[in-house]
C-alpha cells in the first residue's frame, strides 16, 4: 500500500520539531509558575513575557494586546461574549456575523442573542464572500459587535476584513475576526487594519492543540469569561501555560518566515489538483472558485456522490480528507457553510474538503489527483444504478 | 497471505455486533466498522440507546481494540422517513408497528449495503441472531434469541453477501467469547429491549411530538366490548396494543384484554381471553426470501409475534403481495402491523405485515356509531 496522505491541514497540523524542542525545557527543568517571585518563577515569567512579545510582533501588536488562550474557540467566545457584555448596558443591542463562520463564532453569537441581542447575519455571495452592501445595512450605531472570519475554514475564501473593520469602527462597534485559518496565509497587521479583537490557534500552524492567542486592541473593554487570579491582566485568569505559549510563539514566527514561499508552493499544488479534478470531472463544483482564496483549501462537490462514502473510500485508500463540520459523534452532516452558498442539498452533501500544508508534497497531489476522480466516478456510477 | 474480502460491519456498540466484528477479524476478513447514527439524541433521552454518544464511543473503542477502522454513518434523514414516520402513522391507524423490521429492510440491508458498495466491501455483517446457509436465511441457533422475526423484509439478493457471525451461538456463548477476545468494554453490557428511538419506552411522547397532543389516536374514545356495549372511556387508542391487559376496567368474571382497535371510531375493543384467539391471518407487503415462492396449499410454520411458538398453518390464498393462512390451532393476540413470518423448518420463507386475523369463534361485532 502507498504511504498514507494527510490532506486535512485545516483540521490540524503536526507539531514542528523546532517547536517541540523550544517548549521542552518548560515541561522539565524550567517548570516554574510565572506568578511566583522566586527564581523558578522569574525564569518562567521571562519566557512567557518573551513569548508574548514574539506573538505580538507577528501580529503587528503591542505585547499587552496579546492574551494567551486555549485556542480558537476560547478566543472567539471571549471576544464576542466579552465585547457584547460590555456594550450591552451602553444600549448597543445588535450582534452581526456571517452565516459561514466557525461554530465557535456562531454559537457565541447565539449565546449573545440568548442574552438579549438582536442577531443579524450578513449576506454571502455565491463564491462565499461577505457582501459589503449587506454589511452597510446591518452594521449600525446600534451594533455592539461584528464578527467575521478572515479565511473560511471550509472553502478558503478570504473575507473583506479591512473594509468590514473600518465600517464597524465608523459606527463605534467592536470588530472581531477569527483568523485561525488566516494566520500565515494572509498578511495580518494590527497597525494597518483596525480590528479590535482577533483570534488565532496554535495547532493549525505547528504548535500543539490547546494553545491560542487573542489580540485585544488597547483601550477595548472586555468582560472576562473566567474569574480567578490576575493573570493576563485579569482578562484570562489561570496559571499560564508557559511551554505552550513558547510553542505558539515559535510556530508563529516560523510560519511567517516561510509564508511567502509556502503560500506560493501550496497555490501551485492546490491549482494543479483542482485542474486535475475538473479535467476528469468537468461538472465538479469547486466552492469559492472565483473568489480570493487562501492557498491551502480545496473544497469540491461531485454531484451524484455523497461525502460520507467518499471520505470512507478515500480513507481506506490512505487519503485523509474531511467533509463538512464533523460533529462530536464523528458523523458527517451537510455543512452550514456549503449550504449558505445556496447550492442544492445534493451538492452540499457531496462535499469533500482537501487542505494542504507542510506534509503535502508534489507526489501526494499527483496521487490524489489520480485516486480522487477515480473514486468519485466509481461512486457516481454506483449512484446511477 | 492473500487478503480476504472486505466486510462492512454495522456496530451498535453492543456485545453482539462487537463480537461479530472481532470474529470476522479473526477469520481474516478485511473488516471495516460503522456505527449508524439514526436519530438525534434529545436532551432528555437517557444516554444509553444505540445511537447515543456513549454507544458510538464504545463501538469506536472496540474497533480500535480489534484494529479496524471505524466510521459513523449519518442516516438520520432516511431513517426518519423510512422508519420513524411509518411508526407514527401505523399507530395513528390503530396498528402496532414493528420499526425494527423496516430498519433492517431499509436502513441496515439497503442503505448500509450502498455504503458497502462505495468502499468495495463485498460483504455486510451485523450482530443479528440468525444464520445464512447456502444463501438462505435461517433462524439463529439460539432459539430464544432468534431475530428472524425482524429480518424477513430484506432484499433476497443481499443474503449471499450477508454475514451473521453470532447466529451460530447462544447469547451466553457470545458474552463468553467477548470476554475471551478481550472485549471487556461490552462483554457484560446490559441488553436493550427498547425500540432504539424510544429509549424510555414512552412511545406516546413521540406520537404526541409528531402528531400533536390532540391527535385522534391520542384523544379519548370509547372502550367497548365485542357485542358493542360501551363500558368506559380510554385516553387514546394509540396507547393500546392487542393482547394488552393492563389499564383496562375490572369487575368482570374473567380477565379482559384488548382484542381490537378501530381507529375510525376511536374504539378500543376488549374481551375475554378466548376472543383474542385467531384461526386465520391475513398479511400484506409480502417479501419472499426463497425462489420459487410457496404455493397455495403448502404447509408452513408461522410466527405472529417475536418469540411466539412457531404455529403450523396452511397457505389458503396468495394474491399478489397479500397472503392468507389457516392456522391448525388458534393463536392468541394477532396484531395488525406486526410481522407474520413463514418458516420451513429453520429456514425463513418470507414474511409480511399482519393486516387482520380471522377470529376463532364468531363474535357479535356491532360497534357503536359515535354521535357527532
Amino acid at each position: 500500500m502507498n504511504a498514507p496522505i494527510y490532506l486535512d491541514h485545516a483540521a490540524t497540523t503536526p507539531v514542528r520539531p523546532e517547536v517541540f524542542e523550544a517548549m521542552r525545557p518548560f515541561l522539565g527543568p524550567r517548570f516554574g509558575n510565572p506568578s511566583s517571585t522566586h527564581r523558578w518563577g522569574r525564569e518562567a515569567r521571562a519566557a512567557l513575557d518573551e513569548a508574548r512579545e514574539r506573538v505580538a510582533r507577528c501580529l503587528g501588536a503591542h505585547p499587552d494586546e496579546i492574551c494567551f488562550t486555549s485556542g480558537g474557540t476560547e478566543g472567539d467566545n471571549l471576544a464576542i461574549l466579552g465585547g457584547w457584555r460590555v456594550l450591552k448596558p451602553l444600549g448597543r443591542t445588535a450582534v452581526v456575523t456571517s452565516p459561514i463562520e466557525h461554530k465557535a463564532v456562531l454559537q457565541s453569537i447565539h449565546q449573545a442573542a440568548h442574552e438579549g441581542a438582536e442577531e443579524r447575519l450578513l449576506a454571502i455571495d455565491a463564491t462565499g464572500t461577505v457582501t459589503m452592501d449587506s454589511a452597510r445595512t446591518m452594521v449600525r450605531t446600534d451594533t455592539a459587535i461584528c464578527a467575521v472570519m478572515w479565511v473560511n475554514n471550509e472553502i478558503g475564501t478570504i473575507q473583506p476584513i479591512a473594509e468590514l473593520a473600518t465600517l464597524a469602527k465608523s459606527v463605534g462597534a467592536i470588530f472581531h475576526t477569527d483568523a485561525v485559518q488566516a494566520f500565515g496565509k494572509v498578511e495580518i497587521d494590527a497597525k494597518k487594519i483596525p480590528f479590535d479583537f482577533l483570534a488565532i490557534s496554535g495547532h493549525k500552524i505547528g504548535a500543539p492543540k490547546g494553545i491560542g492567542a487573542m489580540f485585544i486592541r488597547r483601550g477595548t473593554a472586555l468582560e472576562p469569561l473566567f474569574f480567578g487570579g490576575s493573570q493576563d491582566r485579569g482578562r484570562r485568569p489561570g496559571t499560564e501555560n508557559v511551554a505552550y505559549a513558547v510553542a505558539l510563539a515559535t510556530a508563529a514566527e516560523m510560519t511567517l518566515a516561510e509564508h511567502t514561499l509556502e503560500s506560493a508552493r501550496l497555490t501551485v499544488l492546490r491549482d494543479r489538483l483542482e485542474a486535475a479534478i475538473l479535467a476528469r470531472i468537468p461538472d465538479a463544483v469547486i466552492h469559492g472558485r472565483g473568489a480570493t482564496r487562501a492557498p491551502h483549501v480545496l473544497s469540491v462537490s461531485i454531484p451524484g456522490t455523497d461525502s460520507e462514502s467518499m471520505l470512507m473510500a478515500l480513507d481506506l485508500k490512505g487519503i485523509a480528507c474531511s467533509g463538512g463540520s464533523a460533529c462530536q459523534s464523528g458523523s458527517v452532516s451537510a455543512s452550514h457553510v456549503i449550504s449558505a452558498l445556496g447550492v442544492p442539498a445534493d451538492v452540499a452533501s457531496a462535499t469533500v474538503r482537501m487542505s494542504l500544508g507542510s506534509l503535502t508534497t508534489d507526489a501526494c497531489i499527483d496521487r490524489v489527483a489520480e485516486v480522487f476522480p477515480a473514486l468519485a466516478l466509481k461512486a457516481r456510477g454506483l449512484a446511477a444504478v | 497471505m492473500t487478503k480476504k474480502a472486505r466486510v462492512l460491519v454495522a456496530m451498535s456498540g453492543g456485545v453482539d455486533s462487537s463480537v461479530a466484528a472481532a470474529m470476522l477479524v479473526r477469520e481474516g476478513y478485511d473488516v471495516v466498522g460503522a456505527t449508524m447514527k439514526l436519530y438525534r439524541d434529545g436532551a432528555e433521552v437517557p444516554d444509553k440507546p444505540c445511537c447515543s454518544l456513549d454507544s458510538v464511543n464504545d463501538a469506536r473503542r472496540i474497533c480500535e481494540r480489534i484494529g479496524i477502522p471505524h466510521y459513523v454513518l449519518n442516516l438520520e434523514s432516511a431513517f426518519g422517513h423510512d422508519v420513524v414516520d411509518d411508526f407514527v402513522s401505523e399507530y395513528a391507524r390503530g396498528r402496532t408497528p414493528i420499526p425494527c423490521v423496516r430498519c433492517n429492510t431499509f436502513t441496515k440491508f439497503r442503505d448500509l449495503v450502498t455504503k458497502a458498495d462505495a468502499i468495495d466491501a463485498q460483504f455486510v455483517a451485523t450482530g443479528h441472531y440468525a444464520r445464512i446457509i447456502d444463501g438462505a436465511l435461517h433462524r439463529g441457533a439460539d432459539d430464544r434469541k432468534d431475530q428472524t422475526y425482524y429480518l424477513w423484509g430484506i432484499d433476497r439478493g443481499v443474503l449471499p453477501r450477508t454475514l451473521l457471525p453470532v447466529g451460530e451461538m447462544t447469547k451466553a456463548e457470545t458474552r463468553a467469547l467477548a470476554t475471551e477476545l478481550g472485549l471487556t468494554l461490552v462483554a457484560n453490557k446490559p441488553e436493550s429491549m427498547d425500540i432504539c428511538f424510544v429509549p424510555d419506552g414512552n412511545y406516546a411522547k413521540i406520537l404526541s411530538e409528531k402528531l400533536g397532543a390532540d391527535a385522534p389516536s391520542l384523544s379519548p374514545g370509547p372502550l367497548v366490548t365485542s357485542d358493542g356495549r360501551v363500558v368506559g372511556m380510554h385516553d387514546g387508542f394509540a396507547r393500546y396494543t392487542i393482547g394488552q391487559r393492563r389499564g383496562l376496567p375490572g369487575g368482570y368474571d374473567e380477565p379482559m384484554f384488548v382484542i381490537a382497535i378501530h381507529a375510525d371510531e376511536r374504539a378500543v375493543v376488549i374481551g375475554p381471553r378466548e376472543e383474542l384467539l385467531g384461526r386465520g391471518v391475513v398479511a400484506r407487503g409480502i417479501n419472499w426470501l426463497v425462489d420459487p415462492i410457496p404455493a397455495v396449499g403448502d404447509r408452513v410454520g408461522v410466527r405472529v409475534r417475536h418469540r411466539s411458538p412457531i404455529a403450523p398453518a396452511e397457505i389458503i390464498r396468495l394474491d399478489g403481495d397479500e397472503i392468507e393462512l389457516a392456522l391448525d390451532e388458534p393463536v392468541s393476540a394477532i396484531a395488525p402491523g406486526q410481522s407474520l413470518v413463514l418458516f420451513d423448518g429453520t429456514r425463513v420463507l418470507g414474511g409480511g405485515f399482519i393486516e387482520s386475523s380471522r377470529p376463532a369463534r364468531t363474535v357479535r361485532a356491532h360497534l357503536p356509531v359515535l354521535a357527532g
